[in-house]
């Protein structure tokens, strides 16, 4: 590892914080397990970050977005494209994870030391603009859950930062982990409103092969690939799986039970993602009717329309679910960057009088963001569906320097990653890139009338 | 500083500080235990060393922050000019 005056003893010799008695406390129900040989036991206490980071981007606009092409377009090509995504999402996911169990410590400080300040601020510029947005847009999506039940927005801002404030009470990574991960298993909603609009078994195997190819104009096109990449793999979820690593205290004997956190994680998303499209598709038919409607209670209604109630009030619940965990993990990123940048602790260990930037950043993110709903006027509709966009053309930057750090032997030794790790993670950033900036580009030129649409 | 790989390996395979100061109370001790040398605040809080990026690598990332702002501009531009 880089020098750091980590193996001197006068840092050795400094007092144990209260970060370090409780993260203690869960290394020795780890080192409990794996020394009693318990496997599904230290499975258990090891997964969290993989999950949280992946099911957290199963958020409110990533899960319109995925109905949105069911209804335009159908489940043909998505179907097969959706996984092709997490797995891409799992190759940059299983990096993070990796860097954060062998150096201890989150994304945005290791680019911030390692490579300068300059890149450190780039990042948490990046990742606070994304976050806003995306945030205002879960917001939104839990807004138009409740509004299915004719619940009002006031309610939506309350929900969300009472379980913000819930979550960040416990002075313990460990409760934050669980109470997320409970509520992050509830995006299995989409899965059963996917069944209960009763689909075409045969049609979806037979979508299989990525036809039909979706239809209508090159811009719409890249939209559609621009946002789906962004409701897949996004700078918030590199700085959460990372950060959240080291706050867990994962090292680099946990990094196969990381692995396999990643992969059930994506597994999931992917699955619970497909649920969401193949629900969207029951409105094809019907002329994609109710993505117009949105802003109010839009896609359940839409849905308890064609598929009946049962099948919206599934949907509308899992909108709600949906928003209410990726405020809790974008939250909580955004907090882990603005203490790693800032350099005060940072750790959901610490307790908030030594913390308070960290839980004050928690809260105060979320805070902005409900405020911004409660604006009449503002068009929410718009930032809903722009921010996946706007996360992936952002996403490249985060990507590279993630791959830097995973390719830095002072940092990771013999954990740095492999040539085909290497080979994976830059074909990933390249369509990244391409597709956010074809779409970027090509949008920006109709719009001032360079090229026609 | 250490800054061999093999002893990084070493340290990192799960080795941990077992008492690392007698005038410590136990209870302290049993905690330090379960936590590997590198995982303490005291030694997280310290930065790691400045890498040495090529001036290749410098201008290339450059080069890609550029890229990625102007097309965060036209991004932008698309979405407020859509709002009116």
């Amino acid at each position: 590892m880089a020098t750091t005056g980590a193996d001197t003893p006068q840092a050795l010799d400094a007092p144990l914080t209260g970060e370090d008695a409780a993260r203690s406390r869960d290394r020795l129900q780890v080192q409990s397990a794996r020394e009693g040989r318990k496997r599904w036991r230290l499975l258990w206490l090891l997964v969290g970050p993989g999950i949280l980071a992946m099911l957290g981007e199963n958020d409110g606009p990533s899960m319109i977005a995925y109905a949105s092409d069911g209804a335009q377009y159908g489940i043909g090509f998505f179907v097969p494209f959706i996984p092709l995504l997490f797995l891409m999402a799992y190759v940059c996911q299983e990096m993070c994870m990796r860097v954060g169990a062998v150096t201890h410590r989150g994304y945005g400080e290791l680019v911030l030391q390692r490579f300068g300040r300059v890149w450190g601020w780039f990042g948490a510029g990046d990742l606070t603009l994304t976050n806003l947005v995306t945030l205002i847009a879960e917001f939104v999506s839990i807004r138009v859950g409740l509004a299915y039940f004719h619940l009002g927005v006031g309610i939506a801002v309350a929900l969300g930062l009472v379980l913000v404030l819930f979550t960040l009470s416990g002075g313990r990574y460990w409760r934050w982990e669980r109470i997320v991960l409970g509520m992050a298993l509830f995006n299995g909603l989409f899965l059963l409103a996917a069944i209960l609009v009763k689909p075409d078994i045969s049609a979806v195997a037979r979508s299989l092969d990525f036809s039909p190819f979706p239809g209508g104009s090159f811009n719409t096109l890249l939209l559609l690939l621009a946002s789906t990449i962004g409701a897949t793999v996004t700078p918030w979820m590199i700085f959460f799986q990372q950060s959240a690593s080291a706050d867990k205290g994962m090292t680099p004997r946990d990094i196969n039970h990381g692995r396999y956190d990643t992969a059930v994680g994506a597994v999931l998303a992917a699955i619970f993602g497909i649920g969401a499209l193949i629900a969207g598709a029951a409105l094809l038919t019907h002329g994609g009717s109710g993505i117009q409607g949105f802003a109010g209670a839009g896609f359940p209604e839409a849905l308890r329309r064609v598929a009946g109630g049962a099948a919206g009030t599934v949907f509308a619940l899992g909108l709600i679910e949906a928003g209410a965990v990726a405020i809790l993990t974008i939250s909580a990123s955004t907090a882990y960057a603005a203490g790693e940048c800032i350099g005060v602790s940072h750790s959901f260990n610490s307790s908030p009088r030594n913390a308070a930037l960290f839980y004050a950043a928690n809260f105060g993110v979320a805070l902005v963001a409900a405020a911004v709903i409660l604006i009449p006027g503002v068009p929410l509709l718009s930032i809903a569906l722009n921010a996946n966009v706007l996360a992936t053309v952002l996403l490249p930057v985060s990507l590279v320097l993630m791959v830097m750090l995973a390719n830095d032997k002072g940092l990771m030794g013999p954990w740095a990653n492999k040539r085909s790790t290497n080979v994976i993670g830059i074909a990933v950033i390249a369509f990244v890139g391409i597709c956010g900036a074809a779409y970027g580009i090509d949008s920006f030129l109709q719009t001032v009338h360079l090229v026609g649409s | 500083m250490n800054s061999d790989p093999a002893d990084i390996a070493g340290l990192r395979n799960g080795s941990t500080i077992h008492a690392s100061g007698r005038d410590r109370k136990h209870f302290e001790d049993d905690l330090v235990e379960h936590l590997e040398r590198d995982q303490f605040v005291a030694v997280t809080s310290r930065p790691v060393e400045r890498a040495a990026l090529s001036a290749r690598t410098i201008t290339g990332l450059w080069a890609l922050r550029i890229f990625v702002i102007v097309v965060s501009l036209m991004v932008i531009y698309t979405f407020v000019d859509q709002l009116h």
